[in-house]
């Protein structure tokens, strides 16, 4: 059996929580074969958040992998307490995202948001036709507070300028995008769960 | 810091986002762990947004995770970061472990050799006392049967112990004779008789019908010298005579005689 394939029966046997916590562990204690579980598990979303950030597939790859060296250097530092091994990780990616973009464009400082222009200006070629899922059901607006956040890096202070709209309504959009998901994914859920009965009998 | 603030100002999706300030990511850490209602919903968010990345996932090329895994064994090597350098402890770690095995190896050995030294040294030191202890026991064994031979041969009912007293040219010496017709024997206790100089020696004879027949040298000093028995002796003699005897005794040298 290989370490893949274990990981995988132990997932399933223990659930995802307790996997993830299991292979941190393994990571804390310096086994880096712990990493390649967790990298099968979260690469994809996070490279779907690298690539949408930087809009340079090739450049996302280099990233993601410099992502996880650094999830590998500072693994003594994640506290389980403080929240889902995932949302560290994501932190992480797009910490390393933005900070080399920042470096590969000395002349913009941290807080000059036209780097963030000129990607929007890109992004609006291909833009939310990239997004996939749930988010695809809410309002343009809320659609794109959510990408603005979570997929270009943006603090809410930047996003509401781009979106040219106060910073408290932008705010109101965020948790409202975030409502409706999870009202829109418990209206899914529901539906699964009546196709499912139906089907069955 | 209020929880309704903390919704409202969207404080809960910025620390997901990670650009919440380092004070106000304490204080929410801190309103956090006192309110499990707002824990609670700070974790459905973090799943919401876990749910978003999740949906929006791209594959990744295989060959990043094999850049990634030769990457971590590099990491690892060059114990450059926290989890590398604590790898690299742990490497150590068992390096210090095995070397310290090592040391109190070598020191044992060493340990083991130097009594192995010394046992052997012992060794040949008992060896060589057994070897005296030996030595001195045949010594004394040897002189032990000597001694026991003129006991027996002192005490034997048979042996004539005879006084020999000085004369008036050495009125001062004293010599035992033990003479032994049975077994043909003589022995002389001569521990009596004054010293003489080197050139000097005393000599017994026997006379037989008339003639002094030589028994032989009698040193003085010794307590138990055997001489020649003679047959039909019918006294014993003793002269001074130059040192290694005469073949005829010097009759005015005779310092003592007894009669058999």
């Amino acid at each position: 059996m290989s370490k893949a394939e274990f990981y995988h029966i132990f997932n399933n046997a223990m659930g995802e929580e307790t996997t993830d916590l299991f292979l941190i562990e393994r990571l804390k204690s310096g086994d880096k074969n712990a990493m390649f579980p967790l990298y099968d598990k979260y690469s994809g979303a996070l490279f779907g958040v690298i690539v949408r950030m930087c809009r340079d597939r090739e450049l996302a790859e280099d990233l993601l992998q410099e992502s996880f060296i650094r999830i590998w250097e500072k693994i003594d530092t994640y506290e389980p307490d403080r929240g889902k091994f995932y949302t560290w990780a994501y932190r992480i990616s797009r910490n390393t995202t933005l900070n080399h973009l920042r470096k590969s464009s000395p002349l913009i400082q941290q807080e000059d948001l036209s780097v963030y222009k000129d990607r929007e200006d890109d992004m609006s070629n291909e833009s939310s036709d990239q997004l996939y899922g749930v988010i695809k059901k809410l309002d343009a607006h809320h659609q794109k507070a959510i990408n603005l956040v979570y997929f270009m890096g943006h603090t809410h202070q930047e996003a509401h300028q781009i979106m040219d709209v106060p910073l408290g309504t932008f705010k109101s959009y965020i948790r409202q995008a975030l409502l409706k998901l999870r009202t829109i994914r418990s209206e899914l859920y529901f539906i699964l769960i009546a196709i499912e009965v139906l089907a069955n009998g | 810091m209020d929880k309704k603030k903390i919704i409202e100002e969207g404080l809960l999706e910025r620390y997901i986002l990670g650009t919440l300030s380092i004070e106000e990511e304490n204080l929410l850490l801190e309103v956090l762990s006192t309110d499990e209602a707002l824990k609670e919903h700070m974790q459905e968010l973090e799943a919401d947004f876990e749910q978003i990345g999740k949906e929006n996932a791209i594959e990744p090329p295989a060959n990043i995770k094999a850049r990634l895994r030769t990457s971590l064994g590099e990491e690892r090597t060059d114990s450059r970061s926290p989890a590398s350098g604590s790898a690299s402890t742990l490497q150590s770690g068992r390096l210090m472990v095995a070397a310290s095995l090592a040391a109190l190896f070598a020191l044992g050995s060493f340990w083991l050799y130097v009594q192995w030294q010394r046992s052997l040294d012992d060794f040949n030191n008992l060896q060589v006392q057994t070897n005296q202890l030996q030595e001195r026991l045949s010594g004394l064994e040897r002189q032990y049967a000597s001694t026991r031979e003129r006991y027996t041969t002192i005490n034997d009912p048979e042996a004539i112990p005879l006084y020999l007293v000085g004369n008036q040219k050495s009125p001062e010496s004293r010599v035992t004779a033990y003479v032994n017709h049975k077994s043909k024997t003589v022995i002389v206790n001569s521990l009596g008789l004054v010293p003489l100089e080197r050139e000097r020696a005393y000599q017994m004879w026997a006379d037989v019908e008339g003639e002094m027949i030589n028994m032989g040298l009698l040193p003085d000093g010794h307590e138990y010298i055997p001489l020649r028995y003679i047959e039909k002796a019918e006294s014993l003699n003793i002269t001074v005579e130059p040192a290694g005897g005469s073949e005829h005794p010097t009759v005015q040298n005779l310092i003592t005689n007894v009669y058999l």
